[in-house]
């Protein structure tokens, strides 16, 4: 058989690929040896490949949404062996079925809501000015579920600083920590201890910074507390307080604020 | 469901997370999106979990992933073509900011994200399954429902889409 050049293109593609039975990569071997069209074809193919295979991030999903699925799967584990017998799901319309899955979704998101309503508890009972801490913990764990992140997304200080003009008294301080690996995700308006307050948005690697800000009603020495794996540290500066939460580690998170303040002066 | 298949849900199907979730970004191009629909595709896996019987589980929960993908571009109508492109580049990690090379390498990648974000779905649908997530024509062929021959033909053209993108002039032959 004679090959025109017209069809050696996908051949070649495949050929890179490693996708050719024997005989048809011999012959195509063969018929670029001898056409500088199709060998120049073929560097173009190895190229790009590499260039996508090396430089494509590969995602990784986010602890959040893990969690979420998890609890979502065991949440139709559970409920469908407390029915008994789960009827076939093949067989369900797929209007009812959306309907259903939503019902598991809001499950899901009950499961949540029960479990940082538990982290309340766990922090009245630890004591020490409760409140402000199991609020800012709830503001924190609803801050992850998607899309209530932030208000304004953006990377760049000088789009989220002035977000807040006019939704808050105070403007929140907004430094600017990327290069020094804390990137701006973004800020928002939360609600906190009857007040509403400024979260500016910061991430480290897959873990979420949220650094509250509102006017400090007195001075106070700074506080901190841990409960279920996040970390909250506080301090004032002038007549502002702050809180810095996150799961990040307390080494890392004390590191994130002694950038803050650095950058910021406060 | 039983409880041995839950299990073996969660042993074969749940591993695979990381790459629904990496495929529904390229769909989608947008993270919140994407998390709300493997979500939902991962739950639509469970309740179909009776129909799987043996085979790749990853080519499997891709299948399910890419048609919750699509079912969620028709209900919604969005094309977001160009948008938030920014700021998804900017939001590679920069470790090593400060040398040329590493600036070098960054803005390659850059430029590599946005041409394949820039790409028509089914050119980067392909494109995805084949360099990012290493699946065989047949497997592509299974996951996006067309032929293989089909397959070949479409990563070939967006091959050479992307090597005019990335600059390196070659004209689309044939």
């Amino acid at each position: 058989m004679t090959m025109r050049c017209a069809d050696c293109m996908p051949m070649i593609d495949a050929l890179v690929d490693h996708e050719l039975p024997p005989e048809e990569e011999r012959e195509l071997r063969a018929h670029i040896e001898g056409c500088v069209d199709c060998a120049r074809e073929l560097a173009l193919v190895v190229d790009v490949s590499r260039a996508a295979r090396e430089g494509l991030v590969r995602h990784q999903a986010p602890d959040v949404l893990k969690a979420r699925i998890r609890a979502a799967v065991s949440g139709v584990s559970g409920a469908s062996g407390a029915n008994g017998a789960a009827e076939p799901a093949g067989e369900e319309p797929a209007a009812r079925m959306r309907r259903r899955s939503y019902i598991r979704l809001a499950a899901a998101g009950v499961l949540i809501a029960a479990a940082s309503s538990a982290l309340t508890f766990a922090a009245l009972r630890r004591g020490a000015a409760p409140s402000t801490e199991s609020e800012l913990l709830a503001s924190h764990i609803r801050s992850l579920m998607p899309g209530h992140l932030t208000d304004v997304a953006s990377t760049n200080q000088h789009q989220v600083k002035p977000w807040f003009n006019g939704r808050l008294d105070l403007s929140p301080t907004v430094p600017n920590l990327d290069s020094l690996g804390f990137p701006l995700l973004g800020g928002r308006l939360d609600y906190v201890a009857g007040r509403r307050v400024a979260a500016v948005v910061y991430g480290r690697r897959q873990h979420v910074i949220n650094v509250y800000s509102w006017p400090a009603a007195a001075h106070e020495s700074p506080r901190s507390a841990a409960a279920q794996g996040y970390n909250m540290v506080e301090w004032q500066a002038g007549d502002v307080e702050y809180w810095a939460v996150s799961d990040l580690n307390r080494p890392e998170l004390d590191q994130f604020i002694a950038r803050f303040r650095d950058v910021s002066g406060r | 469901m039983a409880q041995q298949d839950m299990e073996r849900f969660e042993r074969i199907v749940l591993p695979h997370l990381d790459d629904a979730y990496t495929l529904a970004r390229y769909l989608l191009r947008d993270e919140h999106d994407a998390q709300d629909v493997v979500q939902d595709a991962v739950l639509r896996a469970l309740r179909h979990f009776a129909g799987y019987r043996e085979g790749d589980a990853r080519a499997w929960l891709l299948t399910i992933v890419r048609n919750c993908c699509l079912t969620w571009q028709r209900q919604h109508r969005v094309d977001r073509i160009g948008l938030s492109l920014g700021n998804e580049v900017d939001a590679i990690p920069s470790e090593s900011a400060g040398t040329d090379a590493a600036a070098i390498q960054r803005s390659e990648r850059a430029l590599l994200e946005r041409a394949v974000a820039a790409l028509p779905a089914e050119f980067r649908e392909v494109i995805v399954l084949r360099e990012v997530q290493d699946l065989s024509y047949r497997e592509i062929s299974d996951v996006v429902g067309v032929p293989i021959g089909t397959v070949m033909s479409r990563l070939a053209r967006a091959r050479r889409r992307l090597a005019v993108a990335l600059g390196a002039g070659v004209k689309e032959a044939g």
